[in-house]
């Protein structure tokens, strides 16, 4: 049986086609203005990657910012409970799920069975996500990957406005024209953004495993930053790209209702 | 429903204060759950609660205030200054905070850039941040001057059988929405948390004695009718919120906001005036003592068992704790609420937002389904 | 918080901190420049102290003796009180509780750690505490509600009616703490007949309850000798003030911190005394010498903050001052409002100061209730901004007063209470002729705005205004 779960997000949209268990294939493409262009987009080439069609798809779950505006979706679920979802499946282990994507930043805490306890998001601006990597990337002339690298490299890392993504910017370029190097500006961006995401998650409590999901744990200095300030390891997601662990989570509730709808 | 309860919320200059302004007599505004409308009421003045709904942005608010500062006063603000509240003979400032207090003279200071928006009686009414004697002294007091302003600048006497009349009117009322929240807490709520939001805002747009009419002709049809069953049961607290909009997106297709705790809604009601004795003295203990903002600062405790009480009785199934951004009594208070509900067993989220129509409902939406799902997701555990 | 940061009581932190500091300046002065060295976030502030010689021995000696009380409550049998800095200590010192001003505590960290309170701040969040509410408690707050401080008995504070989120940050700490909790209201009349009363009525409620809290009576003659030595400060202050007149200012811009700060942790005590009393000396050599007090010795500005200072690492902001001549003509702070204050008799408007009266128990309470009705801030930030002796008339006539050039506003995000009139308040002393600056930045969270950023946007300001002579 197979079933599908698409992710339209503000920055990016996901598909993802699963048969059973197996992912037969996911795409990531930048989002369009219009929430169904980035849906039929995506979705047209998940399917021809899975090597399948549309009518082959007993249930589609639609999720992220657009999934009211999907049409091809059976059901519409929400991001927060998909990224549970979806990190379960990706880290079994897993309890508490801290997930950052283009503009805005969760944290997730899961019981035993996968099932949400409780959950919070940012509700303030865009720091704290992706799109403040972003910014400040820009800002430095660098790419996105590029930034965690450098962090990595930093033996004094500058302190940094956290709490605004503009403020933040004239700060970076204050430090710019007083010759502060490239590592220790990207190691400030990487802490300011792991200190506001760590505030966000201790406000659920951070318990048991912890993994990452969302574009951004693909960037080595945030998670890195954030391993500091939590206390904790994170575990890395290796079984899949962690940016599509919403997409992934819609395709196993899709797959769950496929199931209900065959009973 | 009666839908003259939505048309009285949805117009600023709504029928019944055209017809009123019509037969000659003043409308006085009031920013705060702590005026005592029977003074106003007594002297043949409408009293109008002020709301900022009108206002589709804040750039006289913003000229005024600070940025960091909450937006529902920014939007009344920008509803005086765009004209919406022309028909204001007279206007009472409380400083029930920081941000609210400071609408005095921003609006001051508005009306000497522009024209005609600063009513002619405008107070400053005092209201202190505890409850004990000498502060319901100084509350009766500041009662007294309010009374003299009011009767030296409109030309009229406030009798003390005058303030017991009106003291009569407005309990009933109190008694009225009592019941009307009976219907909104049984199995099968009588209507949506959106309809009893309407219901209860009209109270303060319009006058009283026509108001305890539509109420009661209400309470007698709604008690017959079936109600509503099979919806999510929630508790809506947190701070000033007068927008039907944002109960509507929390309640969505599967629940129902049945019990409230919003200085627009229900609490606004609280209590009874006492009938006996000086009744400035009673609108004073009244007033002052059964009010339950945070602004009355270390008496949390009482807060919360009200609280604990009312989601109980209403049997809700989840508590939505909101505040507008830079609300940090609300805020802070929701944090501890939080905790309370939460180690009861009671699925409970806090959201910050923005007034009325600078809510960002996307991102609201968002996290009210996720809520949602994981109240219907206990469910299915238990 | 991080683990790390849980391994110490950071009240404990700060009082070896403090009290190695003030040690540093008994050694020798190739001994002292070593130290320094090892101390680079602390450097700046301990050099900008020292440099005034006496006055600054003094002031970090009393700063790590305030936090060693703190640190050592229990053991002495003392009662612990979390208070506010514009909450007179004198009262608790005559009752023997000893105060824990968070905001103090809070600039403290400040001043000398790399990450400020920052930590702090955002455990104050993770706990329910909205991250819009004011800075300057939350700092410290977030230390002692994370229990990483000394125990804490009851919370006391006076800003209901004055500031909210100062009122509200100890009305969450009580209730977080699950402590007791009593606050004074100020209701927005400064003066009057029900104003007073009023006043008198709370601090007796005030009184009943640290009786209550302490099991003991208030003992009049304790009291009477801490209002006493209340009288004499206010006279140096006034004092100083009165040499702060003077063109050029012959006191060192710190001063004006330390003459606040010291107030706030020891007004009336004879630790407080002492350091004024140095304070006043060095200033008056000053002027008999007719020399500016900045370290430049080149005055080109004079400064009127209406509200705060900037407490980044390392007292940058004194350091600007010193670098680029500016005298500082005092802000909310320091600002006493004791009947002998220079300004409080050159505008006659005693009714809005206070005098103390030592005569019977009465009129000691009585006193005490007038003196922390106007309190910094708890004085002048009450009723309307342009209402009489509010925030307009005091800048107003404190600009002139002081010769200042320009007034300056600096405070916090979390500040709804100036933030809600402080743009109408810059547009009236604009008219009045006093160029007016508003600083965007948050003076206990360098995360807001960098210091670096803050100074370049003051500077610019001064250029753009042509006020750099």
């Amino acid at each position: 049986m197979k079933a599908a779960g698409c992710d339209v997000g503000s920055l990016t949209s996901k598909a993802v086609i699963m048969d059973e268990e197996r992912i037969l294939g996911s795409v990531i493409i930048k989002s369009r203005a219009r929430p169904w262009e980035s849906a039929d987009e995506v979705m047209d080439r998940a399917l021809e990657k899975a090597n399948c069609t549309m009518e082959e798809l007993s249930f589609i779950v639609g999720t992220g910012y657009g999934r009211d505006k999907i049409p091809f979706v059976n059901e519409a679920v929400s991001e927060i409970a998909c990224h549970g979802k979806g990190a379960k499946w990706l880290v079994p282990s897993v309890r508490t799920v801290i997930d950052i994507g283009g503009q805005d930043c969760k944290a997730i805490r899961l019981d035993e069975q996968g099932n949400m306890i409780k959950f919070i998001t940012n509700d303030k601006c865009a720091s704290g996500t992706g799109r403040f990597l972003e910014v400040m990337a820009k800002v430095l002339g660098v790419g996105l990957e590029e930034l965690g690298r450098l962090a990595e490299r930093s033996g004094n890392p500058i302190t940094l406005a956290s709490a605004c993504t503009v403020w933040a910017q004239a700060d970076i370029i204050q430090h710019l024209n007083d010759m502060v190097s490239l590592e220790d500006i990207s190691a400030g961006i990487s802490n300011a953004m792991a200190a506001r995401v760590s505030v966000l998650a201790k406000s659920v409590g951070v318990e048991g495993d912890v993994c990452m999901t969302g574009g951004v744990a693909k960037n080595s200095g945030v998670v890195k930053a954030l391993e500091k300030y939590l206390g904790v390891r994170i575990k890395r997601v290796r079984r899949e790209d962690p940016q599509i662990a919403g997409a992934i989570g819609a395709a196993l509730f899709a797959m769950e209702k496929a199931k209900e709808g065959a009973a | 429903m009666n839908p003259v309860f939505t048309e009285v919320t949805e117009a600023q200059y709504n029928r019944y204060v055209k017809e009123w302004k019509e037969q000659g007599k003043p409308v006085a505004g009031y920013t705060c759950s702590f005026v005592p409308e029977e003074v106003f009421h007594a002297a043949g003045i409408l009293p109008f609660r002020i709301r900022g709904f009108s206002a589709r942005e804040t750039t006289i608010g913003d000229t005024y205030f600070g940025p960091f500062i909450c937006s529902l006063p920014k939007c009344m603000l920008q509803c005086a200054g765009q004209g919406d509240l022309r028909f204001l003979d007279g206007t009472v400032i409380v400083p029930g905070c920081d941000s609210m207090r400071r609408l005095d003279e921003c609006w001051r200071k508005a009306g000497v850039d522009i024209e005609g928006i600063l009513p002619e009686f405008f107070f400053h009414f005092s209201v202190p941040h505890k409850h004990t004697d000498y502060t319901v002294r100084w509350f009766a007091e500041e009662i007294q001057r309010l009374i003299a302003a009011v009767e030296n600048h409109f030309g009229v006497h406030i009798g003390e059988e005058d303030l017991r009349k009106s003291i009569k009117v407005y309990n009933r009322t109190r008694e009225l929405v009592t019941e009307f929240e009976m219907l909104r807490t049984r199995d099968d709520p009588a209507c949506t948390g959106a309809e009893a939001l309407s219901v209860l805002l009209a109270g303060t747009a319009m006058p009283r004695e026509e108001y305890n009419a539509l109420l009661e002709e209400y309470i007698a049809e709604a008690g017959n009718a079936p109600g509503i069953s099979g919806k999510t049961r929630l508790l809506l607290g947190g701070s000033a919120s007068d927008d039907i909009e944002l109960v509507k997106l929390v309640e969505g297709t599967d629940a129902l906001v049945v019990a409230d705790n919003l200085c627009f809604g229900s609490r606004f009601y609280e209590g009874r005036v006492g009938e006996e004795g000086n009744p400035i003295e009673q609108l004073a203990l009244r007033y002052l003592g059964q009010n339950l903002c945070p602004r009355m600062y270390g008496d949390y405790d009482r807060r919360l068992s009200l609280l604990l009480e009312r989601a109980a009785k209403a049997k809700v199934q989840g508590v939505i704790l909101q505040n507008i951004r830079f609300c940090d009594l609300h805020g802070s208070e929701n944090g501890l609420l939080e905790r309370e509900f939460e180690s009861r067993g009671i699925p409970c989220m806090r959201i910050e937002r923005e007034y009325g129509p600078l809510v960002e409902t996307g991102r609201l939406k968002m996290r009210i389904d996720a809520f949602q799902e994981r109240i219907q997701q206990g469910k299915v555990r238990v | 918080m991080r683990q790390e940061t849980r391994e110490y009581n950071f009240d404990w932190m700060l009082w070896s901190s403090f009290s190695l500091a003030s040690q540093l300046a008994g050694g020798t002065e190739k001994e002292y420049r070593n130290v320094l060295k090892y101390i680079p976030y602390f450097r700046g502030a301990i050099e900008k102290l020292l440099d005034t010689g006496e006055p600054g021995r003094r002031f970090i000696g009393i700063t790590a003796s305030y936090l060693d009380n703190i640190i050592n409550a229990r053991e002495r049998g003392k009662k612990t009180a979390m208070t506010t800095f514009c909450f007179s200590p004198a009262l608790m010192y005559a009752m023997d509780v000893v105060p824990v001003g968070l905001e103090v505590m809070t600039v403290m960290m400040t001043l000398i750690y790399r990450r400020g309170t920052a930590e702090f701040l955002d455990f104050c969040n993770e706990a329910g505490f909205t991250e819009t509410s004011c800075s300057s408690q939350r700092g410290a707050l977030g230390g002692y509600i994370g229990g990483i401080g000394a125990p804490i008995d009851m919370v006391v504070t006076d800003t209901p009616g004055v500031c909210d989120t100062n009122a509200n940050a100890f009305a969450f700490a009580s209730a977080y703490m699950k402590i007791p909790f009593f606050s004074l209201d100020m209701p927005p009349d400064l003066t009057g007949s029900r104003s007073d009363r009023f006043h008198r009525d709370d601090y007796r409620a005030l009184i009943a309850f640290l009786e209550e809290q302490t099991g003991k009576k208030l003992d009049m003659d304790r009291l009477r000798e801490v209002l006493l030595e209340v009288q004499k400060q206010d006279v140096i202050i006034a004092d100083l003030e009165e040499l702060a007149r003077i063109i050029p200012n012959p006191l060192p811009p710190v001063f004006n911190f330390m003459i606040y700060a010291s107030r706030f942790l020891y007004a009336g005590m004879p630790e407080c005394t002492g350091l004024l009393e140095s304070m006043r000396s060095a200033a008056l050599v000053n002027a008999e010498k007719g020399v500016s007090g900045l370290a430049g010795g080149r005055e080109n500005l004079r400064a009127l903050f209406c509200y705060i200072d900037h407490y980044s690492q390392n007292l940058d902001l004194w350091r600007m001052f010193d670098e680029y001549g500016i005298t500082t003509q005092g802000n909310i702070l320091s600002r006493s409002w004791a009947a002998c204050a220079p300004h409080v008799k050159e505008f006659g408007t005693e009714e809005a100061a206070y005098t103390l009266d030592p005569g019977g128990l009465d009129a000691l309470i009585d006193s005490m209730a007038m003196m922390n009705a106007r309190m910094p801030m708890v004085k002048s930030i009450r009723g309307p901004y342009d209402a009489p002796d509010m925030w307009l008339q005091d800048n107003l006539s404190l600009a002139a007063m002081y010769s200042a050039d320009l007034i300056v506003y600096n405070g916090t995000p979390g500040c709804r209470n100036t933030w809600g009139m402080v743009k109408l308040m810059a547009r009236d002393t604009e008219e009045a002729g006093y160029p007016t600056y508003i600083m965007y930045a948050d003076a206990f969270d360098e995360r807001v705005q960098s210091w670096e950023t803050t100074k370049e946007r003051f500077l610019e300001f001064l250029n753009v205004r042509r006020l750099m002579r």
